[in-house]
């Protein structure tokens, strides 16, 4: 139990004095709060006003029964776990309440502890079954979100787009009219590419969701793949005048996907290069950590503000104030690969200095056999 | 007559930029803020005929964010007639967006456009607002 919560509160519906106060004294000192009643219509008010964690009815009553109760309380939530006491313990009526909703059954007598077991095991449970339904919300939630996320994703560029040529397409033929449609078409192009990568992405995010992408795990030089991926951002580079450059050790092998270590890279290079400042650098270093590579990208860009850090890898979120064109989902996808290859991620900052991306993944061992 | 003035609410510079140059080659000045908290400042230092507002922006559903200022805060008072035509890509008719309107105090906004506008709609829209249709 979380014991900065607030105490859960149980009800003891009974017809026998002793009884109401045994219960009651027994659950108490197990720290609940413990409200009683004598009757079943009492019971349902207190139910409807109170409601409980947890209803201990006994099921023979004058006027209102347990078993008239129990699927009242069910109407009134279906959250509340119920355990009924029973005098003439017979199976069949045990059975019944069960089937109409009730958690378990106390045959009379019993003792103190076995009501406590019985009571502490039905509470577990009702925490368990909140938390996965709390858990699902969640989920749901960020489903709706992502879908609402990405239909406006895709929509903004493709209005610019339209709105640019629809605009165009009225304006009448002059000398304005023809530097306007050079420099529109450009963007229209930028706008586009922008789209195109945004669905790359966002394809890319699917897959590794349905774990089709990182499956191999095989030997990768991961001093060859920073080379590579250094020379693909060369012109971007040398656009946002950023010097790129490798500090990688001789033999330097990860165990993972080709692919998405290439993948990898490449999105912490192409962050490094575009958030970073003209005249700064990106570096790309690694040394080994026990049985892991750590790989290390390092820009000296501006820095990412402490608040932000821990939400920097959740899918479309973009730092306030960053320049356009990232699409939100390149971190995402790191961390999904580095997870699936059975590695981490982390990121330090310093604002106005810059940002290091620390990945760790498994070593290559030579007696480690190919696809185990 | 001088020419009816335009504030343009966007986060998108290229959106901002076509529907400038499609107001002004229709006549009409055309101010642009890049965000809400822009937007309502260059409102007050220089009121406008009409204002052409984004819903959704960087910080989510910041239009309706200004359309609540404008509408409820006393600073604003002053400012609470300026048509404003609310445009976004979200297809759906004004009266399902804005169901609640009376009851959560959200005021539905005067015009509603679709992106991508269909311009001579649009361009009927932001004469009838500014009252020169």
């Amino acid at each position: 139990m979380n014991p900065a919560a607030e105490p859960e509160t149980l009800l003891v519906i009974d017809d026998d004095y002793a009884m109401r106060l045994s219960c009651r004294k027994i659950l108490a000192k197990l720290g609940f709060q413990v409200e009683t009643c004598e009757n079943g219509v009492q019971g349902l008010e207190a139910v409807a006003r109170l409601k409980p964690a947890l209803v201990v009815v006994d099921l023979k009553m004058p006027g209102l029964s347990g078993m008239e109760v129990i699927p009242r309380v069910r109407e009134i939530s279906r959250e509340i776990v119920i355990v009924v006491i029973t005098g003439y313990a017979t199976i069949d009526t045990a059975v019944e309440a069960m089937k109409s909703g009730a958690y378990d059954f106390l045959p009379k007598p019993f003792s103190p502890e076995e009501l406590r077991l019985i009571v502490n095991r039905g509470l577990e449970r009702r925490r368990l079954a909140l938390r996965s339904r709390q858990a699902e919300m969640e989920r749901e939630l960020l489903k709706r979100r992502f879908v609402s996320f990405v239909s406006h994703q895709l929509q903004t560029p493709l209005v610019a787009i339209h709105q640019y040529l629809s605009v165009l397409k009225r304006l009448e033929e002059t000398e304005d009219a023809a530097a306007k449609r050079r420099e529109w078409f450009d963007r229209c192009l930028k706008r586009i590419e922008e789209l195109q990568s945004l669905i790359r992405d966002w394809l890319t995010l699917a897959k590794l969701e349905g774990q089709c992408l990182a499956q191999r795990r095989v030997r990768v030089d991961l001093r060859q793949t920073v080379d590579n991926v250094l020379a693909g951002n060369a012109e971007i580079a040398a656009a946002n005048q950023v010097t790129l450059e490798s500090r990688m050790p001789e033999e330097c092998a990860v165990r993972g996907d080709p692919n998405c270590v290439s993948v990898l890279v490449d999105n912490l290079v192409a962050n490094a290069t575009r958030y970073n400042q003209p005249g700064g650098s990106a570096t790309v270093s690694a040394e080994t950590v026990g049985e892991e590579i750590e790989l290390a990208v390092s820009d000296t860009g501006i820095g990412i503000p402490e608040e932000y850090r821990a939400l920097l890898f959740d899918e479309f979120f973009r730092v306030e104030g960053a320049q356009p064109g990232g699409t939100g989902l390149g971190l995402a996808i790191c961390r999904k690969v580095v997870t699936e290859m059975g590695g981490s991620i982390r990121v330090e900052s310093e604002v106005g200095a810059g940002s290091t991306f620390r990945v760790r993944l498994p070593a290559w061992r030579e007696e480690t056999p190919e696809g185990a | 007559m001088s020419a009816a003035k335009l504030l343009v609410i966007d986060d998108d510079r290229d959106y901002r930029d076509s529907v400038r140059c499609l107001l002004e080659s229709e006549g009409f000045t055309v101010v642009e803020a890049s965000s809400g908290d822009e937007g309502l400042r260059l409102l007050v230092e220089d009121p406008p005929d009409a204002i052409i507002l984004d819903i959704v922006m960087r910080c989510c559903c910041e239009g309706y964010g200004v359309n609540q200022a404008l509408k409820f805060r006393d600073e604003y008072a002053g400012y609470r007639d300026i048509p404003i035509i609310m445009a976004s890509s979200i297809e759906q008719s004004p009266d399902e967006l804005f169901p609640m309107a009376g009851e959560v105090g959200m005021i539905r906004p005067d015009y509603y456009v679709t992106k991508p506008l269909d311009i001579p709609r649009f361009l009927e829209v932001v004469r009838r607002a500014v009252g020169r249709s």
